[in-house]
C-alpha cells in the first residue's frame, strides 16, 4: 500500500512538472485542405492577399503566436485565418508582460521549437533582431500602404513595422467637468489655459487637504515628460542620434512645467494617490494625460465613466516643433529559426495581416491606436474613435524618436522622482539620468530616428 | 603514521561513492559553473538574450565604483540588514521566551499564529503590504490617523519594507528560538534557582550563553538572505522613489532583467558573493575567539 501510495505521488509530480512545459502541447487540427480556389475576393491596395491558394500544400500545420495582451481581439484575427485555410492550426500563447522579453528571446533560441509568430514591442528591439525573419513582401508595396515602415527599414528589408500609432492625450471626467461648470468650449489650448482649467477642478476640504485633482500624473511622469521636449524646440538626441539630451534645456523646460503644476499652481499633489489612471477610475482626478491604451482600458473596467479627450496643450497656440512624440504598435515577427512549413505559413499570414483592412480597423478601433495604414486614416469606422479624433489632425506634428531602449523611461523615472520626492535639484536629477542613459544607449548600439521627421530641419 | 580506516563493505564503498558523486555534480553545476561563468560574465558586455559577449576588461567594475546608485544601493543594504536582523532577533527571542515560560497556555495555537507569516507567500504579504501603505485608503494611515506616503517618501519608504519584511519574517526566529530553549539543560535552571537567581539574572546569565550558537545561526542565516532581498523592493517601491529604496540584490535583478547589462549585473553579484563569504567568515571566528 505505502509502495503504491509513493508511486502514484511520484508520478503524479512527474505529470505536473510535465505540465510546467508548454512548448510540448501544441494542437494540431490534422485537417488537410484541398479546395485551393475558395472564391473569396482578393484584398488590399498595394500589399494584396489573394486567399485561393493553398498553404502548405494544404497539408497540416501548425504555428506558436505569442502575444502579452488583447487575447480576444489577436484569437480574432487567429479564427479569420483559420476560416480560409483551415489546415493552419495558431496556438495564441498569452504571456504576461512582465518577463515577455526575458522568455521570448530564450524561447527563440531553441530553434524551430520557439513560437513562429512573436509580438514585437519596438523598445526591446536590440533582443529580437538576431532571430527574426524579414518579411516576403515588396517593401515599397509596404512602404505604399504603411508610410511608417520606410523608418523600420533595415538593409532594405523590413523584419517589422507598425500596424497602429499611439500617443499620449488628456483624458478629462466629464461629470466633474460640468460640475465645475466647464463646457466644451473651455478645452484649452496653451499650458496657460490648461492651469486655469485645472485649477477650477481643483477641490480642497475646509482643512485645505486635496479632495479632487484638477490634473494628475503621478506614475506617469516620465509618459509625459519624454516627448514634452519637443514643444520647447529640442529633440531627444543629438544630431547623431547616438547621445541623449536629457540635460538639455528642452528637457529641463517640459520637466519644470510639470512640477510648477504641482508645485506652484497646487492642481494636484505627488501624495495624492500613487496612480493618476486609477485616481482617473476612482473619479478623484478631473484630467489625466495617458497614451491611447487607457481607451480600452476604461472601456472595459469602467465603462459607465463618461470621459473626453483633447491634444496635449502647448506653449502658445502657434504650431510647435511637434506637440508631443508617437510610438507604433509592432506588427508580429516571424521566427527564422522555424521549420519551412511554418514559415511559409507565417509569411502567409503577414500578407494576409496586412492586406485585411477589416483586421487592422479592429485593431486601431479596440486598441485606441491611428491606424498605420494610410488608406485607413480617414475610414469612417475610426473616424470618431479618441485617437483619432484628438490627435489625427495633427498627427504629421508628432514625432517618432525611433525604438527607444527601456532606460529612458526608467531614468527619467528615476529623475522624477528624485526631484518630486526627493528634494533632488532638476539640473542633478537629470544629468544623473542622462548620464546613466548615454551608457546603456552605447551598450545598445542605439541609433534615433527624429531625423527623419519632415520638420527636422525647421 | 597511517591510521588504519575502519573495514568497509563493497556496498558501503558502492553507496559512498554514488551520494559522492551526486554531490560533487550538483556541486559542479549549481555553484561552480555559475560562479565562473559570473565571473567571466562580469568581464565581458554580456547579454545572453541576444548573443552579445564581447571582452571589456574590468569596466563593469570601474562602472560599479562610479556608480552611485550602487553605493546607495550598499548603503541601503547594510541599513535594512541592521534593523530588519536586530529586530527579526529581538522579537524572535523575546516572543520565543513568552511562548516557552510556563505560564503561558495554548503554546501550539501561538508558535502556529507566530509562524503564519512565514509561510505566507512573500509576494502576497508584499501586495497586501502595499495596499495597506496607501496614502489614501490604506488602514495604517487610517488606523494612527496618519498622512505619509509611505512608499513614496524617501524618509518611510525603506523603513516601510524593513518594517513589513519584519513582521513576515520573525516567525522564524521564534521557531529557532522555541526549539533552542527547549533543548537547554534544566539543571542549569534548577542550580540557578537555588542560587537565588531571578528571572532576569537567569536570562542574562543562562539563557543567553545557552542560546548563542541558535542566535548565531539565526543572524548568519538572516543576513545572507537579506543580501539577497529584493522581492519586497520589486512588489512595493520598484526601487523608488528615485533610487532611494534600491537593496544591493533589486540592483543585479533591475541591471539584469530590465536593463540587460548582464555582465554589469555579474560584477556587482560576485562583489555581493564576496561580501557575504568574508562576513561569514568573521561572523563564524568572532563566535568560535569568544567562545574560546
Amino acid at each position: 500500500m505505502k509502495k503504491m501510495l509513493t508511486l502514484c505521488l511520484t508520478a503524479a509530480m512527474i505529470f505536473s512538472l510535465a505540465g510546467c512545459s508548454q512548448q510540448n502541447n501544441r494542437e494540431t487540427a490534422g485537417i488537410t485542405d484541398t479546395q485551393e480556389d475558395k472564391g473569396l475576393d482578393v484584398m488590399g491596395n498595394h500589399v494584396t492577399y489573394d486567399p485561393n491558394h493553398l498553404v502548405n500544400n494544404g497539408n497540416p500545420v501548425s504555428i506558436d503566436w505569442w502575444i502579452w495582451s488583447s487575447e480576444e481581439l489577436f484569437q480574432n484575427i487567429a479564427d479569420a485565418y483559420e476560416e480560409i485555410h483551415p489546415n493552419v492550426t495558431i496556438n495564441l500563447i498569452n504571456n504576461p508582460w512582465d518577463g515577455y522579453f526575458t522568455k521570448l528571446p530564450l524561447s527563440l533560441q531553441k530553434g524551430a521549437d520557439g513560437p513562429t509568430l512573436f509580438n514585437i514591442h519596438n523598445s526591446y528591439e536590440n533582443l529580437l533582431m538576431n532571430y527574426i525573419e524579414p518579411y516576403e513582401i515588396d517593401t515599397q508595396q509596404l512602404i505604399a500602404d504603411y508610410p511608417s515602415a520606410a523608418s523600420h527599414l533595415k538593409d532594405g528589408k523590413i523584419y517589422y513595422t507598425d500596424y497602429g500609432l499611439s500617443t499620449g492625450m488628456v483624458y478629462y471626467n466629464k461629470r466633474l467637468w460640468e460640475q465645475a461648470k466647464l463646457t466644451d468650449q473651455d478645452i484649452p489650448v496653451t499650458w496657460k489655459e490648461f492651469i486655469e482649467i485645472a485649477e477650477k477642478l481643483t477641490v480642497f476640504d475646509k482643512n485645505g487637504a486635496m479632495t479632487q485633482a484638477g490634473f494628475n500624473y503621478n506614475n506617469q511622469f516620465q509618459a509625459i515628460a519624454l516627448g514634452l521636449n519637443y514643444q520647447f524646440g529640442e529633440n531627444l538626441f543629438t544630431e547623431d542620434g547616438k547621445v541623449s539630451q536629457t540635460a538639455g534645456k528642452g528637457m529641463t523646460q517640459a520637466v519644470s512645467l510639470l512640477t510648477d503644476l504641482y508645485e506652484s499652481y497646487h492642481v494636484g499633489d505627488k501624495d495624492f494617490g500613487t496612480d493618476c489612471e486609477q485616481s482617473f477610475f476612482q473619479e478623484q482626478s478631473a484630467m489625466v494625460f495617458v497614451w491611447g491604451f487607457f481607451v480600452d482600458k476604461l472601456k472595459t473596467n469602467y465603462p459607465d465613466l463618461e470621459y473626453g479627450t483633447f491634444e496635449i496643450p502647448t506653449p502658445d497656440r502657434k504650431t510647435p516643433y511637434a506637440y508631443y512624440r508617437y510610438n507604433g504598435e509592432s506588427t508580429p515577427g516571424i521566427n527564422k529559426n522555424a521549420s519551412s512549413e511554418q514559415k511559409e505559413t507565417a509569411q502567409d499570414f503577414m500578407r494576409f495581416f496586412f492586406a485585411n483592412d477589416e483586421i487592422q480597423i479592429m485593431l486601431s478601433r479596440d486598441g485606441g491606436l491611428i491606424p498605420a495604414k494610410s488608406a485607413l486614416m480617414d475610414s469612417e469606422e475610426l473616424r470618431d474613435t479618441p485617437l483619432v479624433r484628438t490627435v489625427g489632425p495633427h498627427i504629421d506634428r508628432y514625432i517618432w524618436p525611433g525604438s527607444m531602449p527601456s532606460t529612458l523611461e526608467n531614468n527619467i523615472k528615476i529623475a522624477g522622482e528624485d526631484i518630486l520626492y526627493n528634494g533632488k535639484s532638476m539640473e542633478k536629477a537629470l544629468k544623473n539620468a542622462a548620464k546613466i542613459i548615454d551608457v546603456d544607449l552605447a551598450n545598445a548600439d542605439f541609433t534615433a530616428s527624429e531625423s527623419l521627421y519632415e520638420f527636422y530641419h525647421q | 603514521m597511517f591510521k588504519r580506516r575502519p573495514l568497509q563493505s563493497k556496498s558501503e564503498i558502492w553507496m559512498r561513492n554514488i551520494v559522492m558523486s551526486i554531490l560533487v555534480i550538483y556541486m559542479v553545476i549549481f555553484l561552480i559553473v555559475p560562479v565562473v561563468m559570473v565571473l567571466m560574465g562580469s568581464l565581458h558586455q554580456w547579454n545572453p538574450l541576444n548573443g552579445t559577449y564581447k571582452w571589456i576588461g574590468i569596466e563593469n567594475y570601474t562602472r560599479m565604483f562610479s556608480y552611485p546608485t550602487f553605493w546607495q544601493s550598499m548603503f541601503n543594504t547594510v541599513i535594512f540588514c541592521i534593523f530588519v536582523v536586530f529586530f527579526r532577533v529581538i522579537l524572535g527571542l523575546g516572543i520565543a521566551y513568552a511562548v516557552n515560560s510556563k505560564m503561558t497556555r495554548f503554546k501550539t495555537f501561538f508558535r502556529t499564529v507566530f509562524y503564519m507569516p512565514t509561510v505566507t507567500p512573500l509576494v502576497a504579504v508584499a501586495y497586501v503590504w502595499k495596499i495597506m501603505y496607501n496614502p489614501q485608503f490604506g488602514l495604517i494611515d487610517k488606523i494612527f490617523g496618519l498622512d505619509i506616503n509611505w512608499l513614496y517618501d524617501s524618509a518611510f519608504a525603506l523603513p516601510a519594507l524593513m518594517l513589513m519584511t519584519v513582521w513576515k519574517d520573525f516567525g522564524y526566529a521564534v521557531i529557532l528560538f522555541l526549539s533552542g530553549l527547549l533543548s537547554l539543560p534544566s539543571d542549569c535552571y534548577e542550580s540557578a534557582s537555588i542560587d537565588g537567581a531571578n528571572a532576569w539574572q537567569t536570562f542574562r546569565h543562562i539563557t543567553l550563553p545557552l542560546l548563542k550558537p541558535t542566535m548565531l545561526f539565526v543572524v548568519v542565516t538572516s543576513i545572507i538572505s537579506y543580501l539577497q532581498a529584493y522581492v519586497p523592493v520589486l512588489v512595493m517601491t520598484k526601487g523608488g522613489p528615485g533610487t532611494s529604496t534600491y537593496l544591493s540584490s533589486y540592483l543585479v535583478f533591475d541591471q539584469a532583467f530590465k536593463q540587460y547589462n548582464f555582465g554589469y549585473a555579474s560584477a556587482i553579484s560576485l562583489f555581493i558573493l564576496v561580501l557575504t563569504a568574508i562576513f561569514t567568515v568573521i561572523s563564524f571566528k568572532a563566535a568560535g575567539s569568544k567562545e574560546n
